[in-house]
């Protein structure tokens, strides 16, 4: 069955490249409904039968689902139906929304399956095949700034693959296999090799341009910035999530050997995104950049929580491992929590720059009360990252704060909430420059976006409202969405 | 019978009141006549349940919050005497609001009151009691706001004042509760020997003599008495404010804590209440509007009552509790008749009245017993309260009596200026009122007013069947009657002592030839007391009560605004240092990293490449 994650967006993708050319019109549609489909399908996974493929049984391709990879497939189904939404509304054309379709369906198959395999360089080559659709979605509209951007993004990719290449090769030497339950043996066989720690300090450096960490971070601004609208949703929502962060908190837990000097490590680089992002966000003009810079800040948030879980893992003391693994159930649910709240406000300034004309928040204002819709999700979005109860991410920043302090990491965990107060202050700035306060004479004539963005505002809304309000329930359910072992 | 029947007594009233709060517009006609059946219904509900005992316990609120009720003599008393006055109330305001467009506001919350006063008297678990108890402050708040255009300042002031002193009880009721090991009310008996114990009193007395209008709680109400639609006056401040603040310090003093007269609250009650007698009717004394003067008598009144009680011995607590009851009737019964001569002339400015008596003779008839009672005339209802009172406090010290018994002189006085200003004399000259056109007012306002003067006469030619049937009930139980003179003792008849009466009539003597006079210097019934106004020394201090410079709740307003003012430049100073730093500090860093960011691929290139040097050394190193 999991095949089908797999191979689904590649047949429809060969699907609609195939003659006749009217065929092209259903592309966008057929991308949705199979991005729909991966939502509810993950949701019942567990109801399915095992059902080896084509991909497991006869080209030996192991599989593996995991509580963590659950929850990306569903936000990667969720966040790439809201993209294409977006793209319907604002691209227009036939022929660029059955390219962009294409795009989307490839970058789906790359993201489905660096979720989905158990080698290492499998994992790799799928990174690799959403980063090339990244690239060509940010410089779909071929104009110089996005060029630009996609241009940074493919130099710092480069270097991010030389890292994480040689640190295989390394690996490949010692372990003499990338399969992750090998590695695993060999590593933790070996972890005081100064070469294997050489390479596991590459590779997970590799993973830390790829999302965006500081100070490896600097081609998002312009990346995210720069991309269109709906490439904008799905590369904040789960395109850098899915290739940098989700290869990171897998390694962690079923790779990488339990080590304090590398959890210190991941944890300065936690921290320190969580505050140059947040530091660089509060002085943002433009809409889209301020929002690039705080996926940087959350994303600390993420991997602070994950160098908690390394540096505790290994501890003799039960009480500490138990803190590890709350911040690594803490860190998988804001990742998710992170993938709606943030493609909603990328869905909110897409909105934005539709209606208005511009992302520039010294030329906005007071529209709240021209585009309600846009104006109150926006501002629940704003609420829930900087986690202000109920909503999902007052819960997943909680767990995160809660296991720093039972870590006895209370330096960590008090910068974490005073980042989430400046978290708060941007965003709250942002809110009263765009929508609060009394419109401008130029802004007079906005309406509420198309029926594309409102619709999907509405639903990743409901989904941060509901998650929230729901938490105490979801973690009975949690041994579905989060690792069985992790006990909140 | 079923203790469940007790939920009726809250519940008809409030469900009733509900309903009256929806019908707007022109279903407010139907408002009033609904309120007279519900206020009917309750009375009768209240007379079915006197004389009966009854417990309900409900789970309620969780944390072992019960929703306990009690029923016994003392609180179906009470239950009836207000059932009464609302059903009166009711009848009087038919005519009285018809026609006004908040009238089915006013029936609404009266109904409310009625549901929240029965609750707070049967209640039998302090947080119970508490939750009625501030649903009442709540209807009292919209009562007043609801009447002329302004009155929600009053409103404001009346919430304020009587929240602080709620803030207290509260305080006072925790207190208890953690002294007593239980919240039910019947449960709980505290000796007032240690400190604790006599600050949980403390506080419970300010929140009931608050409820009762005394002072220092009191300056809402003369403001109220011109604010407020008039029969809210003798609704709540006059009688059912009264009976419930009375009715609590009466079961404070006597079930939840062993008031002794060793116990040095007794005279601190003792002297609130003299204070409050003299006070208050000092004021009433100088007023120049109808509606003002008897606002400040229902201050000067519950003065006697907490006297009363607070002596500690049975004649006096009988007293106040009698006297609770009679100044309910005859002060509900003046306000009406205020409220007759406002529905007849459109003003109650003394100024421009004057010879009504000839034109609304029915009115003047039962103005002249409800007065005489107030002032404590024998054979009225006050005449054997006060008596009563007067024996009790000179059984403790006799500076007690002679200020009760000045602040009679005082009370006569001004009732003697008050009846000769609107009620004799000639009308008044240049007054907007055209007399000839003033008639008596209609039957059902007159039939309230007469059956309250007849109440006063009754209950004073036969004060053996207010005292035995409710008052002495309520009594017996208590820790005096059990202690010392057992349910034997007689409190009923003509007073005991012939030299107290003797020393009564005196100064009723005293107050008329006082007026004769006063009234003969100045020319007028009204200007009877002016000798007294502008004596020399009184001149000036009832010009600074009159700019409201001795007003409790202004000076605290005052206060509160420099406290404020000292806060505010405290608060901008920590202000301009924290938020001039830490913005400060968030835009420098915000603008160099910022800057940092050039666009140049090759120093991003560097600063991973450094990035992952530094991580790789780390680990390394490590």
């Amino acid at each position: 069955m999991l095949d089908l994650f797999i191979l689904a967006p590649l047949a429809c993708l060969i699907l609609i490249n195939l003659p006749p050319v009217g065929s092209r019109r259903l592309a966008l549609p057929l991308a949705m409904v199979l991005a729909g489909v991966q939502a509810i399908a993950v949701l019942c996974l567990p109801y399915m039968p095992r059902l080896d493929g084509p991909l497991t049984s006869f080209f030996n391709f192991g599989l593996q689902i995991t509580p963590l990879g659950r929850m990306l497939l569903l936000a990667v189904g969720l966040v790439a139906f809201v993209s294409l939404l977006v793209g319907q509304a604002s691209l227009g054309q036939d022929r660029r929304l059955w390219q962009f379709a294409s795009m989307m369906l490839l970058a789906i198959t790359g993201m489905n399956g660096a979720v989905l395999v158990s080698d290492l360089f499998s994992l790799y080559v799928f990174m690799e095949v959403l980063a090339v659709c990244s690239f060509i979605l940010i410089a779909f509209n071929r104009d110089p700034l996005a060029l630009e951007g996609a241009f940074k993004y493919v130099i710092l990719s480069a270097v991010a693959s030389v890292l994480m290449l040689g640190s295989l090769s390394l690996m490949l030497l010692v372990a003499g296999s990338t399969g992750f339950a090998a590695l695993k043996a060999a590593l933790a066989a070996g972890s005081a090799s100064p070469l294997l720690k050489l390479a596991m300090a590459g590779f997970v450096c590799g993973l830390f341009i790829k999302g965006g960490l500081a100070p490896f971070h600097a081609w998002l601004p312009g990346a995210y910035s720069s991309a269109p609208a709906a490439v904008s949703v799905l590369l904040a929502g789960v395109g850098t999530k899915v290739s940098g962060l989700y290869a990171l908190l897998r390694l962690a837990m079923d790779v990488l050997p339990p080590s304090a000097a590398l959890g210190q490590a991941v944890m300065v680089v936690g921290a320190f995104s969580m505050v140059v992002g947040a530091v660089a966000a509060l002085v943002q003009k433009d809409i889209k950049r301020l929002l690039a810079y705080s996926s940087i800040s959350q994303m600390g948030y993420v991997v602070l929580a994950a160098g908690c879980f390394l540096a505790d893992a290994g501890s003799a003391d039960w009480r500490l491992v138990a803190a590890g693994e709350l911040a690594m159930a803490g860190a998988i649910f804001h990742l998710f929590n992170h993938s709606v709240f943030k493609s909603l406000l990328f869905v909110n300034s897409a909105a934005v720059e539709r209606q208005a004309g511009t992302t520039d928040m010294q030329l906005l204002g007071g529209l709240g009360s021209r585009m309600p819709v846009t104006g109150a999700t926006s501002v629940i979005a704003a609420l829930s990252t900087a986690g202000v109860p109920p909503l999902a991410g007052f819960w997943s920043k909680l767990v995160i704060i809660l296991a720093l302090w039972q870590s006895g990491m209370q330096a960590y965990a008090l910068l974490a909430v005073a980042v989430s107060v400046a978290t708060l202050g941007y965003l709250l700035l942002m809110q009263r420059r765009v929508f609060f306060g009394r419109t401008a004479p130029n802004l007079q004539g906005v309406r509420e976006g198309s029926e594309g963005y409102v619709v999907a505002e509405l639903i990743l809304a409901t989904v941060t409202v509901l998650v929230g309000l729901a938490f105490p329930l979801l973690m009975h359910l949690g041994s579905f969405l989060l690792p069985a072992n992790l006990n909140l | 019978m079923s203790p469940n029947l007790l939920l009726l007594a809250i519940l008809v009233p409030a469900a009733a009141g509900v309903l009256a709060l929806l019908m707007r517009g022109r279903a407010g006609a139907v408002s009033g006549p609904w309120a007279l059946l519900a206020t009917a219904a309750n009375l009768g509900l209240g007379i079915f349940l006197f004389d009966k005992q009854a417990d309900l316990n409900l789970p309620w609120a969780g944390f072992g919050l019960q929703f306990v009720l009690r029923l016994y003599q003392f609180s179906g008393f009470i239950v009836l005497a207000t059932a009464c006055f609302g059903l009166l109330v009711a009848l009087y305001s038919i005519r009285f609001m018809a026609g006004r467009a908040n009238r089915n506001q006013f029936y609404g919350w009266m109904l409310l009151s009625l549901a929240m006063v029965n609750g707070a008297v049967l209640a039998n678990h302090l947080v119970v009691l508490l939750f009625f108890w501030e649903g009442l402050l709540g209807t009292l708040f919209a009562m007043i706001a609801i009447g002329r255009p302004g009155a929600w300042r009053t409103a404001t002031k009346a919430f304020i004042i009587i929240g602080i002193s709620d803030v207290c009880m509260m305080l006072g009721m925790a207190l208890a509760g953690w002294q007593a090991h239980t919240l039910i009310i019947s449960d709980i008996h505290l000796p007032l020997t240690t400190s604790v114990c006599t600050a949980a009193f403390v506080l419970l007395m300010i929140g009931a003599i608050s409820k009762g209008g005394s002072m220092p709680f009191h300056s809402w109400i003369p403001d109220a008495a011109v604010d407020a639609p008039l029969p809210f006056m003798a609704f709540l401040p006059a009688s059912l404010e009264k009976l419930l603040g009375i009715y609590w310090l009466a079961r404070i003093s006597l079930d939840l804590f062993e008031l002794t007269p060793d116990a040095w609250v007794s005279p601190l009650m003792m002297i609130v209440g003299a204070a409050t007698i003299l006070l208050a009717v000092s004021m009433a004394l100088v007023q120049k509007d109808y509606k003002r003067l008897l606002a400040y008598h229902a201050i000067s009144q519950v003065g006697y009552m907490v006297l009363g009680i607070g002596t500690a011995v049975p004649l006096g607590i009988v007293g106040g509790l009698f006297h609770m009851l009679n100044n309910a009737i005859y002060k509900s019964g003046l306000f009406l008749t205020g409220g007759a001569v406002e529905h007849a002339t459109g003003t109650t400015d003394l100024k421009q009245l004057g010879g009504l008596g000839r034109r609304m003779p029915v009115t003047f008839a039962c103005f002249f017993i409800l007065a005489a009672s107030i002032s404590g005339v024998p054979w009225t209802n006050g005449f054997f309260s006060k008596e009563l009172i007067y024996d009790g406090a000179l059984a403790r010290h006799w500076i007690f009596y002679a200020a009760a018994l000045l602040g009679s002189v005082l009370t006569a006085a001004s009732f003697l200026k008050l009846g000769h200003a609107a009620y004799l004399g000639k009308p008044a000259e240049n007054s907007d009122v055209k007399f000839d056109q003033v008639r008596e007012a209609p039957p059902s306002m007159l039939l309230p007013i007469v059956i309250l003067a007849a109440a006063c006469l009754v209950f004073g030619l036969g004060n053996a069947l207010p005292i035995d049937h409710l008052i002495a009930p309520a009594f017996a139980g208590t820790h005096f009657a059990a202690a010392e003179h057992g349910a034997a003792e007689h409190f009923a008849g003509w007073p005991e002592s012939s030299m107290l009466v003797l020393m009564t009539c005196l100064a009723l003597a005293a107050a008329i030839i006082n007026h004769l006079l006063g009234a003969k210097r100045a020319g007028s019934g009204l200007g009877a007391v002016d000798h007294i106004h502008h004596a020399p020394g009184l001149a000036q201090i009832y010009d600074a009560a009159g700019k409201r410079y001795f007003d409790p709740y202004d000076i605290g307003m005052a206060l509160a605004k420099v406290a404020s003012r000292i806060l505010w430049l405290i608060d901008r100073l920590i202000d301009g240092v924290v938020a001039g730093l830490t913005s400060g500090t968030a835009r420098g860093a915000g603008y160099a990293v910022s800057a940092a960011h050039t666009g140049s691929y090759a120093l991003y290139v560097v600063w991973s490449i450094l990035g992952a040097a530094a991580v790789a050394a780390y680990m390394l190193m490590h």
